[in-house]
C-alpha cells in the first residue's frame, strides 16, 4: 500500500506521464454544429436521398510530418448526414431515405429522382501548417443524381447503381474559415471551420442546384423550373458522367 | 448631407499606484494603453423621428480571402447600440443569419443594394423580412491586426515560487467601415469609418503587468457613437 508523500509523489508523476502521452496522442475531431433549414420556395419533388457507407461515416486521418506535430483524426460523417437531410429537407416538398432492400421497394413508385452526394476531398489548414492565425477546411463534394431505376437491388442487401442513368453528375467546393481565438483549442476551431465549410456547401447547392445544365433540363422536363439569385460561385463539371460500370453504394 | 472628420485621442491609461496586493489585480484591469482614433462620417437621409418599430441588423462581411469582420465586433456595435437607445431593435447577427440561411453566407451575401431586389423575389425571404421589419442593414468591413511586437520575458518555477522578468510591447490596429443600406428604399444612405491604432504594454518584475490599448474596442464605441447619431431619435 502506498501512503502518504509517496502516494502523492506517484500520483503526481503518474497525471505528468498522462499529460505528456495525452499530448502526444492523435487530436481528434467529431464535428458536430446546429444547422439551419434553407429559408427557399421548396421545390415540388420527391427526392431519394442514398448516403453511401463512405459518406455517412466520412473521415480523414492526417499522420504527423513531424515531431512537432501531431496527428489529426477528422470525423465530419455524422455532421455531414445532419447537414444534409436539413438542407435537402428545406428545397425539396419530400425527401426519403434509401439505405435498404425495403426502402426501395417501398419507395420507388414515389420517387422523382435519387442524389447520391459523395466528399472527393476533404483538405484542412491549422496555424501550425501555414503561420497564418486562420484554420480552414476545403472540400469538395460530387453528387449524383439518378431515377430510381438506376438503384438495383441485388437481393444480399446490398444495392448498385447504373451511372449511365444518371440524370445529373456534379461537383462543388466549400470553403471554411475561422480565425485563431483566445482560449480556443485546435480541435474547436477546426470544428468551427468544418462547420463554416458545410454550411457553404449548402449555400452553393441551393443556389446553383437549379443551374447545373443537365439538372436544369430534367427540371424543364418536369415543368418544376424555380427562378433563383444568382450564384457567386461557378460549378465545377456540370456534365453527365460517362462511367459505364455498376456502381456499388 | 452631413459629413464630418473628426480626430478622437483617447487618453486612458490610469497610473495610480496602490500598495495592497489584493488592490494590484483590480489595477491590472485598469490600466490601459493610449489609443488614436479617426472617424469619418458621410451619411444622409437620417431617420429623424428614429426608427420606430422597425428593426436593424449589423451584418459583417466575410468573403475576403485574408481577413473577416470580428463576430464579437458587430456584437459590440450592437450592444452599443442597445444601451444608447433601447428603443432600438438591433437584430443579432447570428440569429439573423441563420434565420436567412442560406442567403446571407460569405458566398451568397448581397454585396450592393440593388441585390436586394434579387432576395425578395423568393416569396419565403420577403415574408421574413416583413415579419422582422427590417429597416437598415449596416454591413460592417475590416478587422483588427497586430502592427508590430517586440520585447522579451522569462518566467520561471522555483521551489521559492514563481515569477517573470522582462518587458514585452505590441502594436494593434483597427480599420473598419460601416455601410448603412436602407432596405425600404433599396439604397445606401451612408458610410462610417473608423481607424484606430494604440500600443500595449507588458512590464514584468516577478509579476507581469498589462497595460493593453484598447484599439478595437475604441473602434467599437466610435462606430457604435456615429450610428447611434443617426438612428436614434433622441439624439
Amino acid at each position: 500500500m502506498i501512503s502518504g508523500p509517496n502516494r502523492f509523489i506517484r500520483l503526481t508523476a503518474a497525471a505528468a506521464i498522462a499529460l505528456v502521452l495525452a499530448a502526444c496522442g492523435a487530436k481528434q475531431v467529431v464535428v458536430q454544429g446546429n444547422f439551419p433549414k434553407p429559408l427557399m420556395e421548396k421545390t415540388p419533388l420527391t427526392l431519394g436521398i442514398v448516403y453511401t457507407e463512405s459518406f455517412a461515416n466520412h473521415e480523414i486521418y492526417d499522420e504527423a510530418a513531424g515531431r512537432e506535430e501531431t496527428d489529426w483524426l477528422v470525423k465530419t460523417g455524422d455532421a455531414q448526414v445532419d447537414f444534409w437531410d436539413t438542407l435537402f429537407g428545406g428545397m425539396f416538398t419530400r425527401i426519403v431515405h434509401i439505405d435498404s432492400h425495403d426502402a426501395l421497394h417501398a419507395v420507388e413508385r414515389d420517387v422523382d429522382a435519387v442524389i447520391i452526394p459523395y466528399v472527393e476531398d476533404l483538405q484542412y489548414t491549422i496555424p501550425l501548417h501555414t503561420n497564418v492565425k486562420v484554420y480552414e477546411i476545403w472540400m469538395k463534394y460530387r453528387f449524383r443524381l439518378v431515377t430510381i431505376d438506376a438503384i438495383h437491388d441485388h437481393g444480399n442487401g446490398e444495392l448498385t447503381y447504373d451511372p449511365n442513368q444518371s440524370l445529373a453528375d456534379w461537383t462543388l467546393s466549400a470553403y471554411g474559415k475561422t480565425p485563431t481565438a483566445f482560449l480556443q483549442s485546435d480541435e474547436e476551431a477546426v470544428n468551427l471551420a468544418a462547420v463554416v465549410a458545410l454550411r457553404d456547401a449548402g449555400a452553393n447547392f441551393a443556389t446553383s442546384f437549379h443551374r447545373v445544365p443537365a439538372v436544369a433540363e430534367w427540371l424543364d422536363t418536369k415543368n418544376t423550373i424555380k427562378e433563383l439569385p444568382a450564384p457567386q460561385a461557378n460549378n465545377e463539371g456540370n456534365g453527365v458522367s460517362d462511367d459505364s460500370e455498376s456502381v456499388s453504394l | 448631407m452631413n459629413r464630418a472628420l473628426r480626430t478622437l485621442p483617447h487618453r486612458t491609461a490610469n497610473c495610480r499606484s496602490l500598495c495592497y496586493g489584493s488592490a494590484l489585480t483590480f489595477l491590472v484591469v485598469l490600466l490601459q494603453g493610449c489609443v488614436t482614433a479617426t472617424v469619418d462620417e458621410m451619411t444622409f437621409l437620417e431617420p429623424t423621428e428614429g426608427i420606430g418599430d422597425s428593426s436593424v441588423v449589423i451584418l459583417g462581411r466575410r468573403h475576403a480571402p485574408d481577413y473577416e469582420t470580428e463576430f464579437d465586433f458587430i456584437e459590440c456595435i450592437g450592444d452599443h447600440i442597445r444601451r444608447g437607445d433601447n428603443s432600438i431593435t438591433v437584430l443579432h447577427e447570428l440569429e439573423f443569419i441563420n434565420m436567412m440561411y442560406p442567403w446571407f453566407e460569405p458566398r451568397t451575401a448581397p454585396l450592393n443594394p440593388q441585390d436586394i431586389d434579387r432576395l425578395l423575389m423568393q416569396e419565403p425571404v420577403a415574408n421574413q423580412f416583413t415579419d422582422i421589419k427590417l429597416e437598415y442593414m449596416i454591413w460592417i468591413d475590416g478587422s483588427t491586426i497586430e502592427t508590430n511586437s517586440s520585447g522579451s520575458m522569462t518566467c520561471g518555477v522555483g521551489p521559492g515560487g514563481a515569477g517573470c522578468f522582462g518587458f514585452g510591447t505590441w502594436g494593434n490596429a483597427s480599420d473598419y467601415e460601416a455601410t448603412i443600406w436602407d432596405f425600404t428604399d433599396q439604397t445606401e444612405v451612408g458610410r462610417i469609418s473608423a481607424n484606430t491604432s494604440g500600443q500595449s504594454y507588458m512590464p514584468a518584475v516577478v509579476v507581469p503587468i498589462p497595460i493593453i490599448a484598447p484599439v478595437q474596442g475604441t473602434a467599437c464605441d466610435s462606430l457604435g457613437d456615429q450610428l447611434l447619431d443617426y438612428l436614434s431619435a433622441t439624439r
